[in-house]
């Protein structure tokens, strides 16, 4: 009989120990069962988390994206009366000329709208009532906030001039006032007087410094005479206009620009304070930047602990089933498998349950994901890293939470994992 | 076929060692049917552990179908257990979820044998003993004495030197006993050397000679039972 020297003993190819690890997952359902359970509801975590992670920063940068990232606003300054602080935009403190200025002079200013605001007032159509913000603007409003009507048409030159009383909806108000019927050519009342429904704007979503779907616009020359009691437009007091740029760096040379614009006509030389306020966009954006560079950070620690949580699942069954298996082990030994064969067949058994777990678990946390985006009106987005790496790590922690298991199963000796029971 | 002389075994237990087998000389011929008897502690489990390949001996040499076992490592063992040796154990030690076929198959599986060829060589060892229709039944499924007819299928699957029985009929009733034992004669009268360790002595004695087993050391009122 020739004895094979020891680097050549049979060991089974891969595709046997693979048949193997497969009987043998089969054949203990529950111990499997359960070692995938770690890693569905691991990876699964992973994807979920990360994909709703990712859709709220999504959603956040694309509510800002609609808010404009290169506009200015400017309001009429808070002023104090007996050290009691007003609020901002409560002051006359800007003019309809001051925005006719700042637009004629700002030479980084795209476009400049001024507006008069006025806010919780009831707007009634037939048996239906709501409050909500009236804004009075000029034509250019559209152009600067970059929201244009769904339906009908912003008002024109001519009803502006004419001061006649005309209403462009947000699209939250058209919902509270009209239900199924087309809003365009009826009447609504705000404060007792008629207004006739010329278009509906288009949804943009609340955020910023006021929810744009839920305002109603009229004309300035109209606001001025019948809310405000001012009859013609030079000379009124605005609440504050908003500026365009063409391009989002130009934002913080207008702001200079208007500042010392503003301080000029104003009279106003430092230390004295700024009658008037000015909201950068930017400046907005990069606070929620940060916020959401906090908030990614938190995501993916959260991601991180419950895969742990699921590797420390597969290495502790692995664990509990080479005690378990002691005495097939002995079995095997005793037919002729060597310490490679029983070594190998514990690590593909451990890979294979990770990786098809780590594959239910892509699938459970797409699942599950999909729901959240539509239970929270939020993007869907799933990026192909988050499920490479889920797959890539659930096999490496199963490589890793098999390999010491798998070890001293093949160190047994045959005669002691025989005698065990 | 096999060859000993002056086996011993220490085992170590804290600072002392243990000598368990004191130097054992034994042969036993090609085709022999032998009964290895002795009470529990006098080495006999110890002596079929190196028989069987499962464990080495401290000192001494062994040679079994003209190997010399002694300086092989434990591949080599692996595979000595695999082609040479076909075990039968008191308590079957079988696969539970596996079937029949599949326990049967296994020892063809760490020997390299493809697929189509171990199906085929495990139903026919399977009808050989009797359980041609009880291939796809789980050893639960199965009485004692189908589960150790089970298992001497799977000891006689590589056509083995020898079959090495550990107390094959210690959880058995007298009846399947009986049938296991006849199962062991009839392969004994096919060639097939087998040496079958037991303190029953009705059992010992359906053997061709008795190897008695005391202290660590072979006696030498060992005897044959035929002429």
């Amino acid at each position: 009989m020739s004895i094979p020297s020891s680097n050549h003993a049979y060991s089974p190819s891969m595709i046997e120990v693979f048949g193997m690890a497969i009987d043998s997952l089969r054949s203990n359902r529950l111990r499997t069962g359960l070692t995938m359970l770690g890693m569905i509801i691991g990876i699964g975590a992973v994807i979920t988390v990360t994909s709703v992670g990712r859709g709220a920063q999504k959603s956040v940068e694309q509510q800002i994206e609609s808010l404009g990232s290169n506009v200015l606003t400017v309001m009429a300054g808070a002023s104090s009366r007996g050290g009691i602080s007003q609020g901002t935009g409560s002051a006359s403190t800007l003019t309809w000329e001051d925005a006719k200025v700042v637009a004629e002079q700002v030479t980084m200013a795209d476009a400049v709208s001024a507006y008069l605001q006025k806010v919780n007032t009831q707007v009634v159509y037939d048996s239906k009532n709501t409050t909500t913000t009236i804004i009075g603007t000029d034509l250019n409003y559209s152009k600067v906030k970059n929201i244009y009507p769904q339906q009908g048409q912003f008002f024109t030159q001519d009803e502006l001039d004419a001061a006649l009383s005309v209403a462009v909806l947000g699209s939250k108000v058209r919902d509270q006032l009209f239900s199924q019927e087309n809003a365009i050519g009826l009447d609504i009342r705000i404060q007792g007087k008629r207004y006739r429904v010329v278009g509906v704007m288009e949804s943009k979503g609340a955020g910023g410094i006021q929810d744009q779907d839920d305002s109603v616009y009229i004309p300035l020359s109209t606001m001025s005479a019948e809310l405000v009691g001012n009859n013609a437009l030079s000379g009124i007091a605005i609440t504050g206009f908003v500026l365009s740029t063409q391009a989002t760096d130009q934002l913080d040379a207008a702001q200079f620009q208007v500042s010392n614009l503003l301080r000029l006509r104003h009279d106003i030389y430092p230390p004295q304070a700024d009658d008037f306020n000015i909201i950068n966009q930017v400046n907005l954006i990069s606070t929620l930047g940060t916020i959401i560079s906090l908030f990614t950070v938190m995501v993916t620690a959260i991601a991180g602990i419950s895969l742990v949580v699921g590797g420390i699942g597969i290495a502790n069954i692995m664990l509990v089933s080479v005690v378990e298996r002691t005495r097939e082990i002995g079995i095997r030994k005793a037919l002729g498998a060597t310490r490679s064969a029983i070594l190998s067949q514990f690590l593909v058994e451990a890979v294979v349950v990770s990786a098809i777990g780590g594959g239910i678990g892509v699938v459970f946390g797409i699942g599950v994901s999909v729901g959240a985006s539509l239970a929270l009106s939020i993007p869907l987005v799933i990026s192909a890293d988050s499920i490479v790496a889920g797959l890539a790590l659930s096999v490496g922690i199963g490589v890793l939470a098999g390999v010491i298991p798998a070890q001293s199963a093949a160190k047994l000796d045959p005669i002691v994992a025989l005698r065990s029971e | 076929m096999i060859q000993m002389q002056r086996i011993t075994k220490n085992y170590r237990l804290g600072e002392l060692d243990v000598p368990v087998l004191k130097g054992i000389d034994l042969s036993i011929a090609p085709g022999e049917y032998v009964a290895i008897m002795g009470m529990s502690g006098s080495g006999k489990s110890t002596l079929m552990n190196i028989i069987g390949c499962l464990d080495r001996a401290t000192s001494g040499n062994y040679t079994l179908n003209g190997v010399d076992l002694t300086t092989l490592d434990d591949d080599q063992l692996a595979y000595i257990r695999n082609q040479q040796i076909g075990f039968v154990f008191q308590q079957f030690n079988l696969l539970t979820r596996s079937t029949a076929l599949e326990n049967v198959m296994l020892p063809m599986v760490y020997g390299g044998l493809p697929l189509a060829q171990r199906r085929d060589r495990a139903t026919e060892v399977l009808f050989k003993v009797g359980l041609g229709d009880r291939l796809l039944n789980r050893p639960s499924q199965l009485s004692g004495g189908q589960q150790q007819r089970v298992a001497i299928a799977r000891a006689l699957v590589n056509d083995p030197a020898l079959i090495l029985a550990d107390e094959p009929t210690g959880a058995l009733d007298q009846k399947t006993s009986q049938e296991v034992m006849g199962l062991l004669a009839e392969l004994s009268q096919q060639g097939i050397t087998i040496a079958i360790v037991t303190h029953e002595p009705d059992i010992a004695h359906q053997a061709q000679r008795i190897i008695y087993v005391q202290d660590g050391l072979v006696l030498n009122r060992s005897h044959n039972l035929v002429s």
